[in-house]
């Protein structure tokens, strides 16, 4: 049955009127979701409110999407005049819909920009569409783009207080990082392997909580248990390898600090800083790296034995190998001051590993690990490597533990990663 | 690395019975919830149905992983995971529940019985303590010798699930 235009303007006016309702009526609302129903019942909304859960049956939305989406578009082509508040309920249907329509997002800049709309209620906005869509890519960057105005200085005036020149108050970004990890959190798992959301944890890691040690450290331990429940999760293994590897470069970019101060001991976990250090914010923490290492390899071991046939935890196994392997075995090459690692294409780009070892090296530039900076030999990096030996053992230890799962699982993809890693194994020493 | 459902069966000669089921479906979104608890109710139906008295399955379905059990009594459990939960476990589960079952509820009352008729109260408390594998079971190996576990791939035709 066809609907003519002036039927299907009104049932759309009065869906978007009800979808701000339902808002208004419930600020917590915390999910939205698709209803299946392919017909209208009676003369019912079909917006549905239960439980903080918003929901929209399925027969409106092919009425309402075309209609609200072109309705947005000829705005854009200044066709048609909407006021401040007729574009944010427009947009906010649309991007509940259809999260990856740029536009939609585009506009709301602009009205954030203009001051008309708080940045806050586009990261509300965007934790609900992710809800539904946990891998949008518009959603995420936008997030990004948001959260960049308002840890920004000057930007804002309306919504962000202006403490006075300083940078944006600590504990606003702590809150910040805390509810991004969040919103990272459930996003992943909502999907299995979910690189965007994951890629955005280590964005906010980078330029929101700007790699500080006690955080990822907190990460690398809150993150371990989720791991081990999704053993077939690449993207959080690589989470991991992420917050190891930044450990490590900012590890060496304190060690510098570290030299001038003789009371630091050589095997320290965790410390806190001295009173005779600098009063800078940052903490200048010594992390035992090689032990963190130790135990992800004892982790990676476990949950090998436990759950067979995964080839993520054995891509997992081989990272953190390489990790220790890298740390004793180049040096003085290794361990250098590190260049921030900031660039988008460096966090996204994995350790690319290959057989040749020179391709090796250069796999480490891509991490950001500059092979032509080179620092001196100083106690913290005597401190922190194998002897030579130590480390040929390690991979005698590797080698026996290839055995030992290869003489005992009866898991074919468990044999055939295994051989595959004993292949890898032995050009690394090659 | 996920249970979502785990249920206990009687194969009959032609239809299999459902005597008592436990779900968890709060991973999904919650307005799917119900038609994927309903989903699940119905495939395990199907596939011990579709399972030999005296043999043990992991049937794939979509994304997810349905093991099942069907003892040479006819009394048969089905577990519904994902493809991360390790199989072995499963089958130690459904090894335990229908041992326990079969103890606790009179053989006289699965061929004619019903999730309202049977009182078996357990299923409810596996199911949660078995979402975490190590938590359950700490040695986390198979003690019985099993018979050949075969992985059948299902793929899905139109609207129903065809499994073999």
């Amino acid at each position: 049955m066809a609907e003519s235009t002036e039927e299907v303007a009104v049932l759309v006016q009065r869906v978007v009127k009800d979808i701000n309702n339902a808002f208004k009526r419930n600020p917590h609302i915390d999910e939205i979701g698709l209803i299946p129903c392919p017909e209208a019942r009676y003369n019912r909304s079909p917006i549905v409110l239960v439980e903080n859960k918003l929901g929209v049956e399925s027969w409106c939305v092919k009425f309402l999407l075309p209609y609200v989406h072109n309705k947005l578009l000829l705005y854009r082509q200044r066709k048609q005049r909407l006021n401040k508040d007729e574009l944010i309920d427009v947009t906010c249907t649309l991007l509940l819909l259809n999260p990856d329509f740029t536009t939609a997002w585009n506009v709301r800049k602009e009205l954030i920009l203009s001051g008309t709309l708080n940045p806050i209620k586009d990261l509300h906005l965007g934790k609900l569409a992710l809800t539904k869509f946990p891998k949008s890519p518009e959603t995420w960057i936008h997030r990004r783009w948001v959260l960049q105005q308002l840890i920004q200085e000057n930007s804002l005036p309306t919504f962000v207080k202006k403490e006075s020149l300083a940078t944006f108050p600590m504990e606003r970004v702590q809150r910040l990082v805390q509810e991004e990890i969040e919103v990272c959190g459930e996003a992943a798992g909502r999907y299995p392997s979910n690189y965007n959301a994951w890629s955005h944890r280590i964005w906010v890691l980078q330029h929101l909580a700007k790699l500080d040690m006690k955080i990822l450290l907190d990460e690398l331990s809150s993150t371990k248990h989720w791991a081990s429940m999704h053993v077939s999760d690449h993207s959080g293994f690589h989470y991991r390898q992420f917050l190891l590897k930044s450990l490590i470069s900012q590890t060496v970019t304190d060690s510098a600090v570290l030299e001038q101060n003789p009371l630091v001991s050589e095997h320290i976990s965790d410390l806190p800083k001295d009173d005779d250090e600098d009063t800078s914010a940052e903490h200048h923490r010594v992390v035992d790296l090689s032990h963190l290492l130790e135990e992800e390899v004892e982790f990676s071991t476990d949950l090998i034995d436990n759950y067979p046939g995964h080839e993520t935890l054995w891509c997992h196994r081989r990272h953190v190998f390489y990790l220790q392997h890298h740390l004793n075995s180049k040096l003085p090459h290794c361990l250098m001051r590190l260049s921030p690692m900031d660039s988008s294409g460096g966090t996204l780009n994995d350790l690319h590993l290959s057989p040749a070892v020179t391709q090796m090296t250069q796999a480490m530039d891509v991490d950001g690990l500059n092979d032509s900076n080179e620092q001196g030999y100083s106690q913290e990096t005597k401190r922190l490597k194998r002897t030579p030996a130590q480390d040929s053992l390690g991979i005698e230890m590797e080698h026996r533990f290839i055995e030992q799962i290869l003489s005992t699982c009866r898991n074919v993809e468990q044999a055939r990663f295994a051989n595959a890693y004993r292949k890898w194994l032995v050009t690394l020493s090659q | 690395m996920k249970l979502y459902s785990l249920s206990v069966l009687y194969k009959g000669e032609t239809k299999a019975a459902l005597l008592k089921a436990a779900y968890d479906v709060s991973s999904f979104s919650f307005f799917q919830r119900s038609s994927v608890q309903e989903f699940m109710t119905f495939t395990s139906q199907l596939i011990v149905e579709r399972s030999e008295k005296g043999s043990r399955a992991s049937v794939k379905e979509q994304e997810y992983l349905c093991h099942v059990y069907v003892r040479n009594d006819s009394l048969s459990g089905v577990v519904i995971a994902d493809n991360e939960y390790p199989s072995r476990v499963a089958f130690t589960l459904l090894e335990k529940v229908l041992d326990e079952f079969s103890k606790q509820v009179d053989r006289i009352d699965w061929p004619v019985g019903s999730p309202s008729t049977i009182n078996y109260t357990a299923l409810d408390s596996y199911l949660s303590r078995y979402q975490n594998p190590r938590e359950a079971d700490p040695m986390m190996k198979v003690q019985a010798e099993l018979d050949e576990t075969k992985i059948i791939l299902a793929r899905k035709q139109n609207s129903c699930c065809e499994i073999m």
